[in-house]
């Protein structure tokens, strides 16, 4: 942008109302400056990988050590089944989307720390809260970092239009990291083939789709979905993370292959 | 398709949900869809505005802190305070140099964070403190136990994990929001949004012709935002947000500037605009 919008940005900022469409017409134009753009953000799920312990784990955790020394990697985890223990428990007991919130956060929290062991010994941490201002040295020092993919919304979290489950969990917690750091992609790692056009594990009919828009997707409203639904109205706005991958972590190789680039799950994208 | 069966290497707690991906509203709605409490339903959340209130000084300040000490024997209250013009310089600043949304929330978000600060300094002396994030979604029931009040950051602790807007980059999830997210987590008794007009206008009444703006004393959060008026005195996601509120089915927006509307809002009076859900 110009020096004349530049300073006409500046002006509104001081005088108008934050929500004035020519004020925010004209952050539009302000330039995207990308924080880590060589990192790659992975989600390792909970329920799909993570709670089918070493079968599964160790395999994965092994590609990840040896991709660290070619790839800067940002790895979130998932909650999985304790979350649903406790979100169907606090349901049940009558609260408030804020409370399951903070208590499906503790299980991806733990989650983090169970791969920070057995990633402990390569040098990799697991930061969280304020400990992401020091996700540069790690990246730098140790090609990878960990942490707990839940969103830290806690008891400021969206209310769902039916019952109390929180709408953004690790799926979406971990897009943001890769938005708001401008990394180099975004990889689910789940355990399936990738996005279906049903759930695979109850539905033999379902069918594999390779590519997809977001718009095409929130279209065909599936009943069901591999990614958490608020997450591809999140990716409509995406200034950075305008891709996502979701590919299956229970075949070998295939983290490996995502991380190089390769198209070997099912790639949405914003447009 | 993968060669591991799912069901014979995952360990699973068995729960109504087990195995669910949470997405299938067929699947979740049966486990999930009990009335939901009030944590504290005695709770009273004022918002007050940062450059709409603690911008002004002490002109403003000082007598709406009297008023709200002289509410401390009556009402419990969560006090959380706005951020005002430090926010759009440190916005200026970060977005000229091309910051994204979620860095520039959580810079704006220390400006909310030191209004309140000042505050609750003002208010130590009634046995009010300032309380972090954690603390207000933790501890609020003993300190206000403890305390007639407390004061906190109305910004929600989103920062880097901030929405990308659907327009612009300033962060969607300011102030407002963050007190009203957290007035229904707590089914809150009222929300009071305290601000320098009277309520909401159908434009602007600084800029427009004398007479031509009309306040509207009780409006629907829907037909609100279906009206879309070039301004409003809160935040449109709360509008957006009402809508699926498990508690807070209104709120009030009143001119703090006016001695005795925040008195008189808190005691459930109608004193300024009441946005209601539904």
């Amino acid at each position: 942008m110009g020096e004349a919008d530049r300073g006409a940005l500046q002006t509104m900022l001081m005088s108008r109302s934050l929500s004035d469409a020519e004020l925010l017409a004209a952050t539009d134009d302000a330039p995207d400056y990308a924080i880590l753009p060589d990192a790659n953000v992975l989600k390792i799920g909970g329920q799909s990988l993570i709670d089918r312990g070493r079968d599964a784990v160790y395999p994965v955790v092994e590609e990840l050590v040896a991709a660290r020394r070619e790839h800067q990697l940002l790895i979130g985890t998932g909650a999985g089944t304790r979350a649903r223990h406790l979100y169907a428990l606090a349901a049940e007991l009558g609260l408030p989307t804020g409370i399951l919130t903070d208590v499906g956060s503790a299980v991806a929290g733990q989650n983090a720390q169970i791969l920070g062991y057995l990633m402990a010994r390569h040098g990799v941490p697991v930061v969280g809260g304020s400990g992401f201002a020091a996700l540069p040295l790690y990246l730098e020092q140790s090609g990878a970092a960990i942490f707990a993919g839940m969103p830290p919304y806690d008891m400021w979290q969206h209310v769902p239009s039916d019952g109390v489950i929180p709408p953004y969990r690790t799926d979406a917690g971990c897009w943001l990291v890769a938005e708001v750091y401008g990394a180099r992609s975004m990889i689910y790692v789940k355990d399936e083939d990738g996005l279906f056009t049903a759930n695979p594990k109850t539905d033999p009919g379902a069918k594999l789709i390779e590519s997809i828009t977001v718009d095409e997707l929130i279209a065909m409203d599936l009943p069901d979905l591999v990614v958490e639904r608020p997450l591809l109205e999140l990716m409509r706005h995406a200034r950075h993370a305008t891709q996502i991958q979701v590919i299956n972590g229970l075949t070998p190789g295939l983290v490996t292959r995502a991380l190089a680039g390769e198209h070997v799950g099912t790639i949405i994208s914003a447009a | 398709m993968t060669d591991l069966d799912p069901r014979s290497t995952s360990k699973d707690v068995p729960s109504a949900l087990m195995r669910q991906t949470l997405l299938d509203r067929g699947l979740v709605r049966p486990a999930t869809d009990r009335a939901v409490i009030r944590l504290l339903p005695w709770l009273h959340v004022v918002g007050i505005g940062g450059r709409s209130i603690i911008d002004r000084g002490r002109d403003a300040i000082l007598p709406l802190l009297d008023e709200l000490r002289g509410a401390f024997a009556d009402h419990r209250m969560l006090i959380a305070t706005g951020a005002g013009i430090r926010a759009r310089h440190v916005f200026g600043v970060a977005l000229d140099l091309g910051l994204p949304t979620g860095a520039l929330a959580a810079l704006a978000s220390t400006e909310a964070e030191q209004n309140g600060h000042l505050v609750a300094a003002l208010l130590a002396e009634d046995g009010v403190s300032y309380l972090p994030h954690t603390t207000v979604a933790r501890q609020l029931a003993v300190h206000l136990s403890a305390s007639p009040a407390v004061v906190s950051n109305g910004y929600p602790p989103y920062e880097l994990f901030e929405f990308p807007p659907a327009a612009g980059r300033i962060p969607p999830h300011q102030t407002d929001a963050g007190v009203f997210l957290l007035s229904d987590a707590y089914g809150a008794a009222r929300t009071v949004y305290v601000k320098d007009v009277d309520g909401v206008y159908t434009c602007d009444p600084a800029a427009a012709a004398e007479g031509e703006a009309q306040l509207l004393a009780r409006v629907d959060a829907a037909e609100l935002l279906a009206m879309d008026l070039p301004t409003l005195p809160i935040d449109r996601i709360v509008l957006e947000l009402m809508a699926n509120a498990k508690h807070v089915k209104e709120v009030q927006i009143v001119n703090g500037l006016q001695r005795g509307n925040v008195t008189r809002a808190l005691r459930g009076e109608h004193v300024g605009t009441i946005v209601t859900a539904g």
